[in-house]
Formats: structure tokens, sequence, C-alpha cells
């Protein structure tokens, strides 16, 4: 599903964010990428998404050579990923469902089906019945929930996640995470990148390690203790 | 009916279907963003629309020059006043010696009493003309140049003319009219590079309107492309803002012209009486109308591109 190969990432202004990065996810995997602050978790993720592109090294995601994905195909590959972010990124001026509803609008899909899938995925997350209010009146944990549930709206068969649990206590955490959980048994591949390394303990998945660009260290889930 | 190749193929159909409903969501959210601010659209639109209704006021007034210029006729025609001591059979005389001419098509003799009669038709000259012991009008002829003739050979016919004896004054009826010509040439290119200035005038406005409207939604934007937004796709509601903006603008330089039209009608319909109805005013046609609103869409339209082509380049999500 996705192969990093030698991949580094220099910025213009030189630092090095990710230097000879390797790794593989297989297809319905779940893996979390830690590290702390500028290991370079969301730089890994803004290549995946071509939010950047690397300096060196290839990186694939559906045998798709993402240095051979034009400006103009771009689009077309984002909306295959469902991109769940720290701090929600939701219009506020906007419904919950209008919000949910923007990746389903954007592939110009009828009504009708909008309005289901809408209604499906607010009810994945938790949000029944929520769809007519504004982000707004929602709770920071309804709020990453109304996120997860515009990511996952379009079925995309990859979905990652920037830290997307770093604004959450930990119960509300724990409740995210068992989202992503479900959300990898119904056949999604799920990258998340977190530093919350208790939580990570909790979830026993597999766990990619990077720090300051390297990536120093790749547990296995059932080594994850 | 025959469908065409590409319509009958269902992939094309259904491409066709989701850039329908794409345009539908852009079109009713850049309305939904107009509505969000009500007072900044309308101070947009009052700008945008009264910058649009000067060029049109203007031609509305080059429109009406010009009928005057029709009611005034395209003869090149010369009033010969003859010296009040001239007599019927001298200004005959002199009428068939300028007969003779070849630079003369025709002659007409107009007597005393035919020109008192005209005066008194013309309103308001009535009773001042009851009033009058006698005739003070001379004879008159009404020199009609050759068909063809230029404005050269005509200025030089009135010379010959007005260095006979008998004649008192000559009134070169061609020269006003080459001079109304000229000005209304003039007007005309004004009209035009004023439209032009102007036209360009709301295109910066529209274009700085969409430019802060795009960088107040900067997020909202990033948030889409983040979701698979298109260039286009996120381009397409500013498009729409723009044609909206024009539309409205446009509505409200028709109204303010139409208004004009209603306001100066009973003056010139006056004025018009007073000349013995040979002017008449006329208002912009509807076709003038709807061109007119069609610019201002296409204006409001291109100012969007400009600006969403610049400033969408530079966001990034």
């Amino acid at each position: 599903m996705i192969r990093f190969d030698s991949v580094s990432k220099r910025y213009p202004e030189g630092r090095e964010a990710l230097i000879d990065v390797s790794f593989n996810v297989e297809a319905g995997e779940m893996l979390f990428v830690t590290g702390h602050s500028g290991a370079g978790k969301t730089t890994l993720l803004r290549l995946i998404a071509l939010i950047e592109r690397p300096s060196r090294g290839t990186i694939k995601v559906h045998g798709r050579d993402l240095a051979r994905v034009r400006h103009r195909g771009i689009p077309g590959l984002r909306r295959d990923i469902g991109m769940v972010f720290q701090d929600h990124r939701l219009l506020l001026d906007r419904s919950v469902a209008d919000n949910v509803a923007l990746p389903l609008v954007i592939a110009g899909m009828p009504r009708e089906e909008r309005d289901k899938r809408v209604r499906s995925a607010l009810e994945k997350v938790g949000l029944a019945g929520r769809g007519k209010d504004a982000p707004a009146a929602l709770s920071t944990g309804e709020q990453q929930r109304v996120g997860i549930a515009r990511a996952i709206v379009a079925r995309p068969a990859l979905i990652i996640a920037d830290e997307p649990t770093g604004n959450l206590d930990p119960q509300l955490s724990e409740e995210i995470m068992q989202l992503f959980v479900s959300l990898r048994q119904t056949g999604s591949t799920v990258l998340i990148a977190s530093h919350d390394l208790a939580l990570l303990k909790r979830m026993k998945q597999r766990v990619v390690v990077l720090d300051h660009g390297h990536l120093i260290d790749d547990v296995p889930a059932s080594e994850v203790a | 009916m025959n469908t065409p190749a590409s319509m009958a193929n269902p992939i094309h159909r259904t491409r066709l279907a989701m850039w329908r409903r794409q345009h539908a969501w852009c079109l009713r959210d850049s309305l939904r963003q107009l509505a969000r601010r009500p007072l900044g659209s309308a101070l947009t639109i009052a700008v945008m629309g009264l910058a649009l209704a000067l060029p049109l006021a203007f031609l509305l007034l080059l429109v009406n020059v010009q009928h005057l210029a029709t009611a005034l006729g395209n003869s090149q025609s010369v009033n010969v006043f003859l010296k009040t001591d001239v007599t019927a059979d001298g200004a005959a005389k002199l009428a068939d010696s300028l007969r003779a001419r070849a630079d003369v098509a025709a002659v007409t003799l107009r007597t005393p009493q035919q020109g008192l009669a005209e005066l008194a038709a013309i309103q308001g000259f009535g009773a001042a003309v009851q009033s009058l012991p006698d005739n003070p009008l001379p004879f008159a002829l009404l020199v009609e140049p050759g068909t063809g003739t230029s404005r050269v050979q005509v200025e030089s016919l009135v010379a010959a003319v007005r260095a006979l004896p008998q004649v008192d004054l000559v009134q070169d009826n061609g020269a006003w009219r080459a001079r109304l010509d000229a000005l209304v040439g003039l007007g005309r290119t004004v009209a035009v590079i004023l439209a032009v200035l102007l036209a360009a005038a709301a295109v910066l406005v529209i274009g700085n309107t969409v430019r802060l409207d795009i960088r107040s939604r900067a997020n909202e934007i990033a948030v889409q492309q983040l979701v698979g937004a298109s260039a286009a796709f996120v381009r397409r509601p500013y498009l729409y803002e723009g044609a909206w903006y024009g539309l409205a603008a446009g509505v409200v330089a028709v109204l303010l012209v139409l208004l004009l039209e209603a306001v100066l009608a009973a003056p010139v319909r006056d004025l018009v009486t007073s000349y013995a109805g040979r002017l008449h005013f006329g208002g912009l046609s509807w076709v003038t109308l709807v061109i007119a609103l069609a610019i201002a869409v296409a204006l409001g339209w291109l100012g969007a591109w400009i600006a969403s082509s610049r400033q969408l380049a530079r966001l990034r999500p």
C-alpha cells in the first residue's frame, strides 16, 4: 500500500526533516509513526499526501510512484486518502453535515447518495443526529470525530492522521484511537502520527520510531509492550 | 432525436452529471458568501453599478443627439435671404440664374408671406407675428446643391452666392451639420474612452473584493485542497461571485439609466413640442440594455478570474 525507499526531505531553509527513511505498510495494516516534536512525523504524512515532494528517494502509494504524479493529478490522489488533523480543520461557518459532505461534494456525488453516506459516517463516529449542529457547538472530542467522519465518508483505502488525539484528554484519546482500530477492521489502511507513547503501548499496533529525521526503530505489533 | 456519441457514453454522462452538480454547489456557495456580508456586497455592487451607469448615460445622450441630427436631415441645403428691397421679379430671376449653375440641383423660392406663415406655425411665435404691423421678412431661396457635391464645392457655391449684390445673408446648413457630425463623433470617442476606463475600474473593484474574500477564506481553501478539490473547483465559487457582482451592478446601472430617462422625459417632451414635433427623446433599446448586462457580468467574471488566478496560486495547504 505504502512504500518508502531511502526517502529524504530537506526544506528550502536547509532543515533535514527526513533522512534516508525506508519502510513498507501493507494494505489493511495499522501503523503508528512516533517520535519527539520535530522528528519528521508530520513531514512523512505530508509527503504521502503530496503536500511536499521528497528531495531524494521514492514513495509509492497503491503502487503508484508519487514522483510521477503531476500537479494536476494531486487532487485525484488526495481524494483516495482520508486525512485527519490535530486541529480538526473544520469549516466553522458550515454545519457538521456540510463539513463531512465536502469530499463528496468535490467528487460530484448525487445529493441523495451524499446524504446517506454522511449519515452513515456520522453514525460510525457516534455523532448520529448531530448533522445540523454547528461545529462550534461541539466539544473538542466531538469536533475531532467530525474530522474523522469527513476523512472516511468517501471510503478511502488509506487514512492518515496527524496527532489526532493531540488536544484530547486520555479517555477521549483512547476512544478516538478505538475508532481508528474499527476503521482498520473494515479494510482501510491507517497511518497515524502520534507522540503519545503510553497510548501507543495500549493500542498494540506496529510502531515506526523517528528521531531527528532518521527511522531508528520499526516495532511489530506483537512486540509492542 | 439522435444522441451525440459522446453523450451516449455512460461515462461521459456520469462525468457531465458530476460536473453539473459541482457547478450547482459552487453557484449556491457563491450566493451564500454574498449573503454573508450584505453591506459589503451592496457597496461593491453600488460602486460598480455607478461606474457602469455613467457610460450608459453618456450613450443615452449620444443617441438623442443623433436623433437631433437625423431630425435636421442630411441635406447640405443653403438658405439665401435676399435684401428687403429685392422684388418678387428680381428674386425669381436670381433663382433662375442659380438653377442654371452646374453645382445646383434645385432652387425653391419662398415669399415673405410663406416665411411669415411658417414662423406663425411655430409654437410661441403666433402672437408675436400677429402683433407685427407689416411683414418684415425678405424673399428667401432654398438652394439644394447637386447630388455628390463635395463639401469644398458647396463652400465655393456659398461664397459665390454671398458675393451677389441682391443677397443679404447666406445660411449654410451643411456646415452646421458637419460641425454636429464632428461633435457626435467626438462624443462617441469620449464615450468609448470613458466606457473602457470605467470598465477597468469595475474590474479592479470586483478583483479587489474577490482578493479580500479569498484571503479571508484561506483556511477553507486549504481544507478543500487537502480533501482533493481541483484548482478549478476551488476557483469556481469566486468566478461565480464575480459574475453575480457584475449582474447585480448591471441591473443597478440599467435601473439608473431607466430612471434618468423617466426624469428627462417630461422636460424633453416640452422642448420637443416647442420644436413643432421635429425632435423626439428616445431611450436606449432593450437590446442595448441586455448587452450592457452581459458586459457587466463578463467584467465581474474577468475581475474575479484575474484576482483568483493570482491569489489561489499563492495558497498551499
